[in-house]
């Protein structure tokens, strides 16, 4: 399997190499024949690479301990379906991933390209196997994952106890698949460029893989988050740890992207723009990906450092300065079609957007950088960690939720002060009532108050799209509201799939501004039959059971939790010590309500039985987590494809009001 | 004193030890300088979320000092004077670090307004459209906005041609009531 595995990684190489060049060399010879052997070359290597894949997978399985990966990552005691986990555990296996989806996002893509881009194609194919070429190359070079041992061992060394956890089955491969796939819309922006095609032929392929990216990688972030909440054992999601930043900039840049290439599609501006857009985006996701192996900065998720970091760096820097010299040497052909009309129209609003969004990704770049500038300007070693990006972040975070609500709400090109009063008036009144109501309750932290505010201010707005369509619609055509309502979002999906997701996001803005601002924490040593109270749960510790297994020792723990002297609920919490590892696992105990989540951690376990548990009460939470399905769904309805349907004659020229009002977003 | 007496003086394992005179501190108070204050063993975590020894014994000298009655910035200090000040969880607002914090809100002033003349320069292109007059009878408005959903139709291209294309059913029906909801607000 080794030998498959090795062999199969080299074709890949020779494929993806030879349809590098063949793409290029075909476009220019004006040769059809080359142009479509680069592109079944490119399919080629996709094959290869899985069969790659399946090589390391069947080994992983069998626990060939022959492979050096398999061994350092697995062992005997290891249940297969952790095979999945441990087969990008390392650095070797997570390349083998990135190459593998990277070959099959890029046959797909080449392969559904619209016909009146097929001038381009070549190029376009010619970037995306250059990437490819690349993880390949240093994979089979630096960090073959079908390197043997001069020996085979008896064991391996296991998985990290820390990946076995639901989330990690999500968690990585959807951050490397979205980091590796900005690829994409890069590559067709790229290669439009060096077509001369600067007009819109890439912006409805640009914005499918953005947003395919996009969610990716919000999946990702958010998997990753609830991951370190249900298993890191301090009662957070988010520590703006470098390689969280890593992932987190790439996404802020795609989000500006998908955004800003809505204009260019609807409305054929800001072409220069998105191109820049998504060069920074994929520089981003480059970075992300150095970050990731052998990067400066400490983190807990680093694969080590490795001679890797140096390669990554290198093709950082050829993957930001060549597409700025095309972009620059196309630059006069990037004209846009129209001009601005208005301050106060959405292309505005789009703009100051991913203003915005740059903005956050600047500060997070800086403040990972910082340190570094630090050590060399002044030789002082400065930490910049969680309180700077949430001073710094937090505010700019606030204004773009703010514009979330403004920008669907405000027409293209131009608003008229009536139309702008009569969509906005509701949204601004019920994001008042709600500061205002929270205020007389009580609530005096200015920040949460605001956020609150703009949530509702969200949200209103949404609704109020929704209802109207939803009853203009029920009006004209005799549907109910449920049927008028689904309809309404099939007919518009780029647009109510986008307010899927912006709900979603305001249902994460819910739980940040929740736990951030009225989480409470205590850190308590109970022994068993004592008891412990945090707001107004009262915790009673029943004791600890010890369970010895193969690779571990389980301490599950009991706690009732009371509240006004009613049992609620019996919780059990876990921690499990790997002495291999020298490591625990932790699993919270969390009793999740979409007001509050009471959190149970155990830390540490003394010998007399008694154990060391943090206790946290963090408000709101639960919409976090609610808010990844809905912000996958939302995206999938945005993707969508519309289909052709013959018009329905049922009174023709009322039939696209329905709930179009500003527009598509 | 120093770090491990004090640790001892307040129950070396106990977690957060409650210090016996109960000063007056709350524990969010003692929390928030425990997210100030990075775990010297670990990488990139603050003695609130790390779990190693080293940080139960830090957080027991913050909630010590507290109960001693001293002030955040003295504790703050202690450990810099110890540590470092790469002990601190963010750079200081004081002397070269203040460049830390200036940057951000430098770069979102150029930001901003840099958007500001994109926008300017963008719509001065077509300054006609921007410093029309008003019109004056309002009966003509329905009509000039029909004649500019059609030049949009004839300029834009791709996007907004009437419905034979994947894409434009969905993008166009917007447009279509653009004009109306337009038509609407002025009437």
């Amino acid at each position: 399997m080794a030998d498959l595995g090795a062999i199969s990684l080299w074709i890949a190489l020779a494929l993806a190499a030879y349809s590098t060049v063949g793409s290029v060399a075909g476009k220019l010879r004006l040769s059809p024949e080359l142009v479509e052997s680069a592109q079944s070359a490119m399919y080629a290597a996709g094959l290869a690479l899985m069969v790659a894949t399946l090589s390391l997978v069947v080994s992983f399985i069998s626990r060939d301990f022959e492979i050096a990966y398999v061994a350092a990552h697995s062992d005997l005691a290891m249940a297969n379906k952790f095979t999945w986990v441990a087969f990008y555990a390392g650095n070797e296996g997570s390349l083998l991933y990135i190459a593998t989806i990277l070959s099959i996002m890029s046959a797909i893509a080449v392969w559904r390209a619209p016909e009146k881009f097929k001038g381009a194609l070549p190029y376009t194919t010619a970037i995306l196997m250059l990437t490819l070429t690349f993880f390949v190359a240093v994979m089979a070079v630096m960090a073959n994952p079908f390197d043997k041992l001069p020996f085979v061992p008896l064991d391996g060394d296991g998985i990290n106890p820390l990946l076995t956890h639901f989330g990690m089955f999500f968690h990585p491969p959807a951050l490397m698949a979205g980091l590796i796939g900005i690829t994409v819309p890069f590559a067709f922006a790229i290669g439009s460029l060096l077509a001369g095609k600067t007009g819109d032929e890439w912006v409805d392929a640009g914005r499918v893989w953005g947003m395919v990216s996009w969610v990716l990688l919000a999946g990702g972030l958010l998997l990753g988050s609830w991951w370190a909440y249900t298993i890191l054992g301090w009662g957070g999601f988010w520590f703006w740890d470098p390689v969280e930043n890593a992932a987190f900039m790439p996404w802020l840049g795609i989000t500006a992207f998908i955004h800003s290439i809505m204009v260019q599609k609807r409305r054929g501006m800001f072409r220069m723009w998105n191109i820049v857009l998504i060069n920074v985006a994929f520089g981003l996701a480059l970075y992300g990906m150095f970050m990731n192996r052998g990067g400066s900065v400490p983190s807990v998720h680093s694969f080590g450092a490795s001679q890797l970091g140096w390669i990554f760096l290198l093709f950082l820097a050829v993957g930001v300065i060549v597409p700025f010299a095309i972009f620059v040497w196309r630059y006069p052909l990037l004209k846009s079609v129209q001009n601005l009309d208005s301050m106060l129209s959405r292309e505005a609003a789009f703009l100051v957007n991913n203003m915005l969004l740059l903005a956050i990704a600047f500060v997070t770049l800086w403040g990972t950088v910082y340190p570094l500038l630090s050590r060399l300007t002044n030789d002082e070693e400065i930490t910049v960690a969680r309180p700077f990006y949430d001073q710094v972040n937090g505010p700019l975070m606030l204004g773009l939720v703010f514009l979330m609500g403004v920008g669907p709400l405000i027409p293209w090109r131009k608003a008229g002060m009536a139309s702008l009063r009569r969509s906005l008036l509701l949204p601004v009144v019920g994001g008042l009532l709600t500061v205002g109501i929270l205020a007389a309750l009580g609530l005096h932290k200015d920040y949460a108050l605001i956020a609150f505010g703009l949530a509702t201010f969200v949200t209103t707005g949404i609704l109020m799209e929704w209802f109207r369509g939803t009853r203009s619609r029920r009006r004209n055509s005799e549907e109910n509201y449920v049927t008028a309502f689904f309809r309404l979002i099939a007919a518009n999906r780029p647009r109510y799939g986008g307010y899927i997701v912006h709900l979603s996001v305001v249902m994460v803005t819910l739980g940040i501004v929740g736990t951030s601002f009225f989480g409470v924490q205590r850190d308590v040593v109970l022994s068993p039959g004592e008891s412990t109270t945090i707001n107004d749960y009262e915790l009673a510790y029943l004791g600890t059971v010890e369970v010895p297994k193969s690779n571990r020792t389980e301490f599950t723990s009991t706690v009732q939790v009371f509240r006004d002297g009613e049992l609620l609920d019996t919780i059990r919490t876990k921690r499990a010590f790997y002495p291999s590892f020298n490591m625990a696992a932790t699993t919270a105990a969390i009793r999740s309500t979409p007001v509050e989540d009471l959190y149970v951690v155990p830390s540490e376990n003394l010998p007399d039985g008694s154990v060391g548990f943090r206790i946290l009460v963090n408000p709101l939470i639960w919409w976090m987590w609610v808010a990844g399905p809905v912000m996958v769904l939302g995206t999938v309805i945005a993707l969508w494809p519309q289909k052709i349907r013959a018009p329905v004659p049922a009174r023709p020229p009322r039939r696209f009001a329905p709930g179009s009002r500003p527009s598509a977003a | 004193m120093t770090v491990a007496s004090l640790a001892q003086a307040n129950g070396l394992h106990a977690q957060t030890p409650e210090p016996p005179p109960k000063g007056s501190y709350s524990e969010s108070q003692a929390q928030g300088i425990d997210r100030m204050i990075m775990c010297p063993v670990c990488p990139a975590e603050t003695i609130d979320q790390a779990q190693v020894e080293i940080s139960f014994q830090m957080r027991a000298v913050v909630r010590g000092m507290l109960a001693d009655g001293k002030e955040r910035d003295e504790i703050l200090d202690f450990f810099v004077e110890r540590y470092g000040k790469d002990i601190l969880a963010a750079p200081p607002k004081t002397g070269a670090n203040l460049v830390a914090w200036l940057a951000p809100v430098g770069g979102f002033g150029a930001g901003l307004v840099a958007v500001f003349l994109i926008i300017r320069s963008m719509s001065r292109q077509r300054p006609a459209l921007v410093t029309v007059q008003p019109v004056q009878d309002a009966g003509l408005i329905p009509y000039l906005q029909l004649v500019d959903r059609h030049l949009d139709l004839t300029r834009g291209g791709t996007s907004n041609q009437p419905s034979y294309s994947v894409e434009s059913r969905g993008t166009d029906v917007p447009e279509q009531t653009e004009g109306q909801t337009e038509k609407e607000d002025n009437g």
